[in-house]
Order: C-alpha cells, then sequence, then structure tokens
C-alpha cells in the first residue's frame, strides 16, 4: 500500500529522533494518474514505498545526494526524471524533502551575549548548546532555551564533541587566550564547523590571528574564522551583538548581500527618479 | 508553528484532512517550497502557504479531495496586475501540491 502522507511525517519524525536524514519524495506529474501521489523515503540504507516504478526509485535514489548541499538540514524542490518502463522511456514530476538533524549552534563563553545569542539560535529552529569552564555561568537556568550546557576544560573544549561542517561555533569566551585555544582546535579538526564565528574588537582579532600565525597557520586558514563575528549593524548591547551574529548566521545559509533592501531594489529611484 | 510541528500533527491526525504542499515557487511569493498547510472539512487546521496571497484558491481545491477528487497540483498564479487591488499581486507563481494526508481517515473512495 502506498504510504500515506501521515504516515511519512510519523518516519520522518523517527529519523530525527535518531539524528539520522531522511529523504522523502512524491510523484506529483505523470502520464499515467494512477503515479501521482506515490510516495517513496530513504534513510541511510532503508527505504520503504515506491514511485510507481522501481527504476524511477533508483533514479530518484542516485540524484538525491547531489540536489541538497551535505551542509544542509533542510531542502524541499522538485525535479523532473527520466526513467525507462518496460522498455519505454517515461517522465515524472517529483517532489522531494530533505529532512536532517537541525543544526547546532555551539556557543563557546557563557557570559552576557551567550545569553540573547542561546535564545535567537533556538529561535532559527538550531540545537543550541552552551560551553564554558565556569559552574556559575555554564548553568542550565541560564539558558532555558539551550538543549544542552556544558563545563569544559578550555585546554581541550572539544574532546565529547563530533563537529562537522553543518556545525555553527561562536566565540564569545572571557579571554583571548580561550578563543585561541578553541580555535586551534577547531581548524585542526579534518572536518571543521561550517561557521566558526569569533567575537572581538579589531585589536583582539590581530593578537589572535597573529598567534595563530606563529603557531604556523595560513591565511587560509585564518579566512576560515569569521572575526570580528557578525554584521556591521552598529549595535552595542548584548541583544544587538546577538542580532548581528545571527543575521551573520542566515547570510551565510540563505546567500544574500547583507544590504538593506532598500538601498539593493531602490524601487524609488528606479521607477520614480523623474517624479 | 514550526515545522516539527506540523510535521507531529500531520502524523497523528484523527479526522481526515488534505494536505496541500508548494511543490515549487517562483518568483515573489509568500512562503517557499516546502511550505505545507493542513485542511480539514471545516477548514485550515494547521500551517499556512502564504495566506490572502492564493490560500483561498488552494483550500477551495482542497474541498474537491473530500468529495472523491485525486490528488492534483494546483497552480496559483500571483502575477495579478496591482492596479486590481487584487490579493494576488505578489510576484510569483507557485504550484502546490493537494493530496489526503491520510486516506484511510477518509469515507468512501
Amino acid at each position: 500500500m502506498n504510504p500515506s502522507a501521515a504516515r511519512i511525517a510519523a518516519r520522518v519524525l523517527e529519523a530525527l529522533g535518531r539524528g539520522e536524514r531522511i529523504y522523502t519524495a512524491v510523484v506529483t506529474g505523470a502520464r499515467d494518474p494512477a503515479l501521482i501521489g506515490r510516495r517513496w523515503w530513504l534513510s541511510g540504507r532503508r527505504h520503504g514505498g515506491t514511485l510507481g516504478s522501481p527504476a524511477l526509485d533508483e533514479a530518484v535514489a542516485a540524484e538525491v545526494p547531489a540536489l541538497f548541499p551535505p551542509r544542509e538540514s533542510r531542502g524541499a524542490l522538485s525535479r523532473d526524471f527520466r526513467y525507462f518502463d518496460g522498455g519505454q522511456a517515461a517522465t515524472a514530476t517529483v517532489y522531494i524533502e530533505l529532512h536532517g538533524p537541525p543544526a547546532r549552534m555551539i556557543i563557546v563563553g557563557a557570559g552576557h551575549i551567550a545569553i540573547p545569542l542561546s535564545r535567537m539560535g533556538a529561535m532559527l529552529g538550531m540545537r543550541v548548546e552552551v560551553l564554558d569552564d565556569r559552574p556559575d555561568f555554564a548553568a542550565a537556568a541560564r539558558f532555558p532555551e539551550a538543549e544542552e550546557v556544558r563545563v569544559i576544560d578550555f585546554r581541550d573544549p572539544f574532546t565529547d564533541f563530533d563537529l562537522g561542517p553543518s556545525d555553527h561555533v561562536v566565540l564569545v569566551t572571557r579571554g583571548h587566550s580561550f578563543d585561541y585555544e578553541c580555535l586551534v582546535r577547531l581548524l585542526r579538526m579534518p572536518a571543521p564547523p561550517g561557521y566558526i564565528g569569533m567575537i572581538g574588537s579589531r585589536r583582539r582579532v590581530r593578537a589572535t590571528h597573529e598567534q595563530l600565525a606563529r603557531e604556523g597557520f595560513t591565511t587560509d586558514e585564518m579566512r576560515r574564522v569569521r572575526a570580528p563575528v557578525g554584521l556591521d549593524l552598529g549595535g552595542q548591547t548584548p541583544a544587538e551583538i546577538a542580532v548581528s551574529v545571527v543575521a551573520e548566521i542566515i547570510l551565510f545559509h540563505a546567500g544574500g548581500t547583507g544590504v538593506p533592501l532598500v538601498e539593493k531594489e531602490r524601487v524609488v529611484e528606479r521607477f520614480f527618479g523623474d517624479l | 508553528m514550526d515545522e516539527k510541528e506540523l510535521l507531529g500533527q500531520l502524523a497523528t491526525l484523527r479526522e481526515p484532512a488534505v494536505l496541500a504542499t508548494i511543490v515549487s515557487a517562483k518568483g515573489s511569493t509568500p512562503r517557499k517550497t516546502g511550505a505545507r498547510m493542513l485542511v480539514g472539512r471545516d477548514g485550515v487546521i494547521a500551517g499556512t502557504v502564504g495566506g490572502g496571497c492564493g490560500e483561498g484558491e488552494v483550500i477551495a481545491a482542497a474541498e474537491e479531495l473530500f468529495a472523491g477528487g485525486p490528488p492534483r497540483t494546483v497552480r496559483v498564479d500571483l502575477t495579478d496586475d496591482f492596479t486590481t487591488w487584487s490579493p494576488a499581486v505578489c510576484g510569483g507563481i507557485m504550484d502546490v501540491f493537494i493530496e489526503r494526508a491520510n486516506p484511510e481517515r477518509f469515507d468512501g473512495p
């Protein structure tokens, strides 16, 4: 029997609960009306349902990993697939979704900026983890939106963390020696987090980079670190700084320009210039 | 309502419902590909495919599925001339796939 949308939703939630990626597909256009609404899913090596033809299932399975960037945890698109069914060429429009474990925001340093940052990361649907070496600061009660609050040792801050390209790490520690310790470990990972941001004044960022240079890191490696972190909004308060950081994270994923839309679109100048 | 909550509702529906999913969107549309809405016999249960901009059309099409109609793609054109004051002036076109979310809960064919 064709799995219903409700059944597939349950599958997706199960996969997310296990921390696995799952692709789901449904035929939305085909010459044979019996195919419309046929569903199929794939998670790791497991799969179920069918799009109505094993050849079409295989064509979709072969293409899905390339359709969605590996660092994204969510995606949705429609594609036309050509396949052979009983020796005949056929085409079907298939709508495919990717659901993966939510992106993580790891906030290192549980000070005053971490509080609004944790809240905003959770608002963006990220799994937020907060780390500090001070138990009074790395206290769960200070970070109700965080999934995890941990006391760590800055000499080996990420020892139990399985960090990868889909993760966001924001360094807001209380001293640049701690930032440096974290950066060295992050940059030496075989697959570092996709987004690494570090707060700091120009002077503090420069001091950290000088230490990295002495340690043999290249300028290409330094450029992997967004430091100073955030967009230039001019804000000063912890909440304003947190907005500038999450704004940069959105920009990183969504690929905008970061300029005000009024300047990008210039509706008045373009359409009302001669009034 | 966030996406996970909507998935949860979809997974545990007790009443018959129609699922509407934006499967492609071109130009300016209020919601993008992947947005979903659940429609019950008495109207929207959860989610949105864009509010005023085309949602009414989708809800009307969902009625057909309660009446036994087959799953299909509804094309919603939001490119009306803005001088008409129509709600559909967002500037885009979207395809919304509508289907029975839980066919086992529907009576008859």
